[in-house]
């Protein structure tokens, strides 16, 4: 399909230095990556390797020291904080690890926050479907602290697709479930590339969530290292196998 | 550095979260510095008037003085009885008067409610008690010279050597010559001393056959108690203290006359010290609960819960007193300024140094520390009864306890309140208010208990209004206001209490105005009028310049005449012409004339006594002369002339010269004058009087607003430090709420929430707040100053009169004052970087 053939996402020479001097610590370190339109790529790495980094900057959630992040066309280093705020909301989709839904909304005020803030009308043709492949008709209703933990974060899900945004980032999605529910968080971000033709970019250190993914993407101290397409969660905890021991990010909780 | 590792963890805490320390210690500085500051504030108030009326009798062994004010005073011949006894040595006469003195530019100097008195110079040879000591020029030597005080003369700008005129009752205008300024040991609050010759002096404020009282030294062969039982057997119908007993009783007059002030300071201190608590504990509660998960930490590594505890309790012990010491400050600050800021308003409190007693000191450090403790402890005591491992893993740390009981008890107290306010506000008289006020003691109590179930009905139908138009921006603030129902209560008491108090103000304020305004309307046909100051009235000078001016027909004097009627001084009015010409009078029997000795009496009087027309009633004046008058009318009753109406030759029987002014002079135009005409008549005439006003019934009408309207300032500026504090208060929840809420709020911004949307979400939610504070406090306030004002229909506050634009104005202000308390906070939660929601707490 040519639609996949550009890059939803771009990093190019993509550089994060905190501090100064001898005490500098280069997050990133020249990271060149495309991130293809209608691909579930699954960013991994050791604890440090600054994988969370990377996403951040993509996401326009932090700013590079030095090279360029392209969010389609968009340079996002030539972004205002508004411009940047306003790319989030109608661009990007989040789901964060600690799910941050807002405890005082329902469920359904949740998903619809991002399109709400932006002033627009819900679609709600889409809102239906996006709320029924997720099972959450019955749940509209309640307020976050109602749901289980796998509930919130498929309101989360229903929130990032909810604007039928370019790209959806997941910063370690499944960090805060259960087997059982991260199941469940995978196969929707899965099914939202299948059959709704997003592109999802997660950070995981989950080789079994990084199974889900078309391509994972390997950090390891600012740079990236490997590349693996059509992973499986096997051969994703072999190559993981092989950084540092040491500095090996724990397989699981 | 100490070795207690929990205290380590304790203060490094303290140190690592510096917005949150600084916002602690500043909610223990609001609340003790409104403590302190109103402390202060009456305390320097007292301070001033005991200054002024308090040392009155130095080095007076004796003083003979007459049973009751305003007589004539001593008479002539007693003085010199007094001079021949034995073992006295010296006698000195006091003679003096109110007066008012012109400045250099011929307006009156003001004295801020101090008084102006003119007196007798007595040379030190004659004198008893202090000299006075001249800083320039010397005492009056010759009729026409005076001697000021160095404030007013000051104030007054005048110098040895100036003319100016001074006013007196008697004698109206009289022209002077500073002869001297001498200092006064207690010169402040805007007291005004001229000495005068004694020729001149008994000249003015006597009617030269008697002293206003008279010192007595003796001559050290008696003591003080002796001389005084000899002079009393001497002189049985006056009265004879000793020095020390003349102090005693004139400080407990001043105590007296400052006891409004008193109940006052104590009804403020309660407010004070319930906001100020408020404030702290409301901070101390949030804090603590953000606080949550690194007590939780502290007990999983194996911190007992004694030790958390002990160390949250020194935590907050260290906090109440930086903060109650920072908060003494700044009381005294708020007591400085708020005194400026009321003098810049012309209101002429009278000056004096601040007052910082050892009782406010230690009423604030206590309130501080105490309150900071138990504040801090309370919700810490709660959370180390959390198991640590819950409360690290906890999301969201508000723990949602039921309302239930305290709803309850608040709606109880709701219900014996209402009834009791209703009760009360069938009767009149001292009881009726007094079971309003413990009905409205109840309300509050109600409200402290019920606001957190009020705040989310209230909040939300204010929400329904207000944030409807912000759309989803607008329902978060909505929600957010209505998350923590307790913090939201709280946060708003200070504001509703604030404004309750204004509210009732408010009320009274706009019913006596409205009651003054229909008596003017319905009982007034006089087309002008001459008013002086209070205290003084229009000098007898004044009302004779106005007779015989072009176009005015009647002129009417209106007199206070106090005299005795069986058991009781009254205040009833002497006629100085033909009343009924600039009144409208109903008269029940008879006819509105009174000459010679006859009297008119009111309905109410009639009945009480059982006086018909041709009844004798006995009249006894001050200085215990007693007239037999004879009814000649009864009149409906008339809140404007009193009880009873005498004629102006009993009037000038019962008033020493000295206090012969006028209260009010009431003047008539012929038919077809032209007003502004005759207006400009008058006003010539009376010009030289810088004192006496001209007014129409308008005018009138405006002036005695006016004089309310003074009156209620002093409470508005007293009420304003409420208001403030309420304002600091809300910024300070609110900040510690965006501290709170930073995680959530970097999430709203990572899905694309402006900064411009956080600040209006923020602004919004404090609007809410704050307008939610209001209307509870006004329709309490409403519904008290309504109660409170009927129990007082028999004091002439017969109509009831709701400010509606002021409680609108109120609203409006709360309003604006919640966006405003809002501005930090929001700036603060729009700075949140996105990132905040990733990262860890």
């Amino acid at each position: 399909m040519p639609l996949h053939s550009a890059p939803a996402a771009r990093a190019q020479d993509l550089k994060k230095i905190y501090g100064t001097g001898e005490t500098a610590v280069h997050a990133l370190d020249g990271v060149t990556a495309d991130f293809a339109a209608g691909e579930f790529t699954a960013i991994m790495g050791p604890s440090g390797s600054g994988k969370s980094t990377l996403m951040h900057c993509l996401a326009g959630l932090d700013s590079a020291t030095s090279g360029a992040v392209f969010i389609g066309d968009t340079d996002l280093t030539t972004l205002s904080d508004k411009g940047m705020t306003q790319l989030r909301r109608d661009r990007i989709g989040f789901v964060f690890q600690a799910f941050n839904l807002v405890p005082t909304l329902t469920a359904l005020e949740n998903i619809t926050l991002p399109v709400d803030i932006a002033g627009r009308k819900v679609d709600q043709e889409w809102l239906d479907t996006v709320v029924t492949r997720l099972g959450l008709t019955d749940r509209l209703g309640h307020r976050p602290g109602e749901l289980s933990g796998g509930q919130q974060q498929r309101v989360a899900c229903a929130r990032a697709l909810a604007g039928r945004p370019e790209i959806i980032f997941g910063d370690e999605p499944t960090g805060n479930l259960d087997s059982r529910s991260s199941g469940e968080v995978l196969s929707i971000l899965r099914a939202a590339v299948d059959e709704f033709d997003q592109t999802v970019v997660i950070v995981t250190h989950d080789p079994r969530a990084a199974g889900y993914a078309d391509r994972v993407v390997f950090l390891a101290d600012g740079r990236i290292v490997d590349e693996m397409r059509e992973p499986t969660a096997e051969r994703v905890l072999d190559r993981m196998k092989q950084f540092d021991p040491a500095s090996a990010a724990p397989v699981a909780e | 550095m100490s070795g207690n590792p929990i205290r380590r963890v304790a203060l490094r805490n303290l140190a690592a979260h510096k917005v949150r320390l600084a916002l602690t210690v500043l909610s223990v500085v609001l609340g003790t510095a409104f403590i302190t500051g109103s402390f202060v504030f009456t305390d320097t108030l007292q301070r001033t008037f005991d200054d002024i009326f308090g040392d009155v009798a130095q080095g007076v062994d004796v003083r003979v003085s007459t049973e009751q004010y305003g007589t004539s005073g001593v008479p002539i011949e007693a003085v010199d009885q007094v001079a021949a006894l034995p073992g006295v040595e010296r006698t000195s006469p006091s003679i003096g008067g109110g007066i008012i003195v012109l400045d250099s530019e011929g307006a009156a100097i003001q004295t801020g409610g101090a008084p102006a008195e003119g007196y007798a110079y007595i040379p030190p040879d004659r004198l008893v008690g202090e000299p006075e000591t001249f800083v320039a020029g010397g005492p009056p030597a010759e009729t026409g010279q005076i001697a000021l005080n160095e404030s007013a003369a000051e104030r007054g700008d005048l110098a040895i050597g100036d003319s100016t005129t001074v006013l007196t009752i008697s004698q109206g205008m009289v022209p002077v010559t500073v002869s001297g300024i001498y200092e006064l040991e207690t010169d402040t609050g805007g007291y005004i001393g001229a000495l005068f010759t004694e020729e001149q002096a008994s000249q003015l404020f006597t009617d030269g056959r008697h002293v206003g009282f008279l010192d007595v030294a003796g001559d050290g062969s008696l003591s003080p108690e002796q001389l005084r039982d000899e002079i009393a057997a001497a002189l049985p119908d006056l009265k004879v203290q000793t020095g020390a007993e003349v102090t005693e009783e004139t400080k407990s007059q001043v105590a007296e006359a400052l006891n409004f002030l008193n109940y006052f300071l104590l009804a403020f201190g309660a407010i004070a010290l319930l906001v100020g608590t408020f404030i702290i504990y409301n901070t101390f509660s949030m804090i603590v609960a953000q606080r949550l998960r690194e007590l939780a930490l502290l007990r999983a590594i194996g911190a007992s819960r004694k030790q958390v505890g002990r160390s949250v309790t020194l935590e907050a012990f260290v906090v109440g007193l930086i903060g109650s010491i920072i908060g003494i400050a700044a009381g005294v600050a708020l007591a400085y300024g708020l005194r400026a800021a009321l003098n810049a308003a012309d209101l002429g409190l009278p000056s004096g140094p601040l007052q910082l007693s050892p009782r406010t000191v230690i009423v604030a450090l206590l309130v501080g520390v105490v309150v900071t403790m138990i504040s801090a402890y309370a919700p810490a005591r709660r959370a180390t009864h959390v198991p640590p491992v819950a409360a690290m893993r906890e999301e969201s740390t508000a723990t949602v306890e039921s309302l239930r009981i305290r709803t309850i008890i608040g709606v109880l107290c709701a219900i014996v309140g209402a009834a009791l306010v209703v009760v009360g506000a069938q009767q009149v008289g001292g009881g009726a208010a007094a079971t309003v006020g413990i009905g409205a003691f109840l309300l509050i109590l109600s409200v402290l208990f019920a606001a957190p179930a009020l705040s989310r009905p209230v909040v939300n139908a204010l929400g329904a209004v207000f944030a409807r138009p912000f759309g989803a921006i607008g329902r978060l603030a909505r929600t957010n206001a209505t998350r923590n129902p307790r913090r939201t209560a709280a946060t708003a008491f200070a504001l509703t209490l604030g404004l309750m108090l204004v509210s009732v103000i408010g009320v009274f304020g706009s019913s006596a105005k409205a009651s003054v305004d229909a008596l003017v309307d319905n009982g007034v046909e006089a087309d002008f009028m001459l008013t002086g100051p209070q205290m003084f009235g229009v000098p007898a000078p004044a009302a004779e310049a106005v007779r015989g001016v072009d176009g005015i027909e009647e002129v009417v004097p209106a007199y206070g005449v106090q005299a005795k009627i069986d058991e009781d001084f009254e205040f009833g009015t002497g006629a100085g012409g033909p009343l009924q010409d600039v009144l409208d009078l109903d008269m029940v029997a008879g006819a509105f004339e009174v000459t010679g000795d006859e009297i008119l009496v009111s309905q109410t009087s009639a009945d009480d006594h059982g006086w018909e027309v041709g009844s004798t009633v006995p009249l006894t004046s001050r200085d215990g002369d007693t007239v037999d008058t004879t009814v000649a009318g009864i009149f409906a009753d008339n809140q404007l002339i009193g009880p009873w109406v005498v004629s102006q030759q009993l009037f000038e029987q019962f008033t020493p010269p000295n206090n012969r002014s006028a209260l009010v002079v009431l003047m008539n135009t012929v038919d077809g004058a032209d007003p502004e005409t005759v207006r400009a008549s008058i006003e010539e005439a009376v010009k030289d009087y810088v004192i006496v006003q001209v007014l129409d019934r308008e005018q009138f009408k405006g002036q005695q607003a006016q004089q309310i309207d003074m009156l209620l300032a002093i409470l508005y500026g007293l009420l304003a430090l409420a208001v403030v504090i309420a304002i600091l208060g809300i910024v300070n929840t609110l900040a510690l709420s965006v501290v709170e809420r930073r995680r959530e709020i970097g999430m709203l911004r990572a899905v694309g929430m402006q900064r411009a949307q956080v600040r209006r979400t923020i602004y919004l939610e404090s609007l809410l707040i704050a307008v939610f504070g209001a209307v509870v406090g006004v329709v309490l306030g409403l519904a008290f100053g309504w109660a409170f004002v009927r129990t007082l229909a028999d004091q002439g506050l017969d109509i009831i009169s709701v400010p509606w634009s002021q409680v609108v104005g109120m609203l409006v202000a709360s309003g604006i004052i919640g966006v405003l308390a809002a501005l930090w906070p929001g700036q603060r939660a729009a700075k949140t970087p996105p990132l905040e929601a990733i990262s860890d707490m």
